[in-house]
């Protein structure tokens, strides 16, 4: 007869502990609260993960226990990568930085890093929401490899800063971002929104089709493609500041409505669309 | 569907007098209906009112109009999506697919056409009924969707600026429309002053509207007429004019009727506004030249809601009136 599960004790999650700084990088897509829903630590403790060329038992990384909160809390590491990759439900937190892909392919649930993102954080993600409490790196939102479009919904909160190519060629959802923004951002983008409190880097909007910018300053330099169609007062910033909290949050007082509309990129036929919000 | 039939009714035989006024021993037959609710803002609540007051414009009956709709209530700015002031609207057709085609066409011609205007979907749930997703295409390709925060709306450039509205509105089959009642008065001054209190009383009832003029019916129908080709007449039984001519159902100090019509998103809300119209007119009294409580009925046999008059004004087991 087999112990009953934890969940039928009480606890109903699952807490992860680094034993030590990675010293490889560790593959934690597998790690999800559905995947670990029921099992007793000694069970977690025996999934493997791919561990730099080889494999390591979860035990041997990490400390097992339960948890009393819902879902999984991992310790985070700059090494510990695809967190919360293709999670479809329950919460991941990881407690400090997580590494590349982090939530990439996600449809829902959701993640919250209480440090930095690697890179390639929200790649190819449907649905769900991620909260990046520091920085993101590069190409947040993006396509993954050998797919054509990158995220196509959900919504991700960078706290901090981005890196490059934050939105390439993304199709849908929301992305906001609290700090400054790298180069190269919305490049091919063609449906969605990003909301940058921050600086924007150079040459954004490169081939847009669709979709949104929304900045709380005028950027440096656009890509080449695009046109100065006016400032005017949006309804729907009004109307997105009350829907939307967090876009409210992230530019307060900024978020009249009236914006500088410019429209590209022109170059590729595209009728994307930059607010710099006055 | 016996809206109002509690335990609380009182006998049939035993009338029932509210500060001189005779609430008839009759109901109210009204029918099941697909409705929703839409939310209209603008810069100010002048033109929301305007936007609003157009889209509910030639609306009082299914019969010649497709569909019957009123303004429900005024919204302060706080309560509207957009945080501008607003009016909120019901709309109700004889079937969903009725809806699908009136809603996007009255929204069409008469909110995106009026200054400032924007629209969304005041009713969640129910079968999907196009707004956005059918005036989208006045953009020539130039429209923007947005899908945020569970929603997706559409920008449509206009000339003034942009028009946006949500792409679908909820609605509901569980709505019924018919619900009425008569005021039998001494005088038309009387009858007038009465269903202005009524009207004035109901229009305090969330999720029911009268889609009369100023929500008042002077002219009241039957089913049929001797002219082929009209499925609906002047309702003679209670024309003053005709006493005498045709059978009547006044009594002979009555010199003038008004009846209101009421349509609502439930069973429930009908009678909360029937309940509230026919208290204010007793409220009135007779003493003010209010006779008589009656209400429009086809024998019970047409629309499966029967509101029962004195089991709706009878004392709730507190004391009150509900």
């Amino acid at each position: 007869m087999s112990a009953p599960p934890d969940s039928a004790m009480g606890a109903t999650g699952v807490r992860l502990t680094l034993r030590a700084p990675l010293d490889a990088r560790v593959d934690a897509s597998s790690l999800s609260p559905a995947a670990l829903a029921g099992l007793r630590p000694a069970a977690v403790a025996a999934l493997t993960l791919p561990w730099g060329a080889g494999i390591a038992p979860v035990g041997e990384l990490f400390d097992v226990s339960a948890s009393d909160g819902p879902g999984l809390v991992l310790s985070g590491d700059p090494r510990l990568d695809f967190v919360g990759a293709g999670l479809a439900e329950g919460e991941i937190i990881v407690e400090g930085p997580a590494g590349v892909c982090a939530g990439a392919g996600m449809s829902g649930g959701r993640l919250v890093i209480a440090g930095d993102a690697g890179d390639s954080l929200a790649a190819g993600m449907s649905g769900g929401r991620i909260e990046v409490a520091g920085r993101a790196g590069d190409g947040v939102g993006g396509a993954r490899p050998g797919e054509r479009q990158g995220m196509s919904g959900g919504t991700v909160a960078i706290a901090g800063s981005a890196g490059a190519g934050l939105g390439a060629r993304l199709r849908g959802g929301l992305i906001l971002v609290g700090g400054d923004v790298g180069p190269r951002a919305a490049d091919g983008l063609v449906a969605g929104t990003l909301a940058v409190a921050g600086r924007l880097g150079p040459g954004a909007g490169r081939g847009m089709k669709r979709g949104t910018l929304i900045l709380a300053a005028a950027a440096d330099s656009l890509a080449p493609g695009f046109v100065d169609a006016g400032p005017q007062d949006f309804i729907m910033l009004q109307l997105l500041g009350r829907r939307v909290p967090e876009l409210g949050a992230l530019f307060g007082s900024r978020l009249t409505g009236r914006a500088l509309r410019l429209v590209g990129n022109r170059l590729a036929g595209g009728e994307g669309e930059i607010l710099v919000l006055q | 569907m016996n809206a109002g039939t509690g335990s609380a009714a009182a006998p049939a035989a035993e009338p029932m007098i509210l500060n001189g006024v005779e609430i008839r021993d009759s109901f109210a037959e009204a029918f099941p209906m697909a409705g929703t609710r839409l939310v209209i803002t603008a810069d100010t609540a002048r033109w929301a009112h305007t936007a609003a007051a157009s889209l509910t414009g030639f609306a009082t009956s299914v019969i010649g109009c497709g569909c019957e709709a009123a303004i429900e209530r005024e919204l302060p700015a706080a309560e509207t999506p957009d945080g501008r002031p607003g009016y909120a609207v019901l709309i109700f057709a004889m079937s969903l697919k009725d809806l699908k085609k009136v809603v996007p066409l009255r929204a069409g011609q008469c909110v995106l056409t009026s200054p400032t205007s924007a629209c969304y979907s005041g009713l969640d749930g129910g079968a999907a009924i196009p707004l956005g997703r059918a005036l989208r295409y006045f953009g020539d390709g130039h429209q923007i969707s947005k899908n945020l925060g569970g929603r997706r709306i559409w920008r449509v450039p206009v000339m003034e600026g942009e028009f946006v509205c949500d792409e679908i509105v909820g609605s509901t089959t569980q709505a019924v429309g018919g619900g009425n009642f008569l005021i039998l008065a001494r005088s038309r001054p009387a009858a007038l002053a009465a269903a202005e209190a009524a009207v004035e009383a109901m229009a305090k009832v969330p999720g029911a509207i009268m889609p009369f003029p100023g929500g008042v019916v002077r002219s009241g129908s039957k089913v049929g007429s001797k002219y082929a080709g009209l499925i609906a007449s002047s309702n003679d039984a209670y024309c003053p004019t005709l006493r005498g001519v045709a059978a009547s159902a006044l009594p002979p100090e009555v010199e003038s009727v008004l009846e209101i019509v009421i349509d609502g998103l439930t069973e429930a809300d009908v009678a909360a506004s029937m309940r509230a119209g026919i208290t204010a007119v007793c409220g009135l009294g007779a003493a003010t030249g209010v006779v008589a409580v009656d209400a429009g009925n086809y024998g019970g046999n047409l629309g499966p809601f029967h509101f029962k008059l004195r089991a709706l004004m009878a004392p709730q087991a507190d004391g009150g009136a509900r």
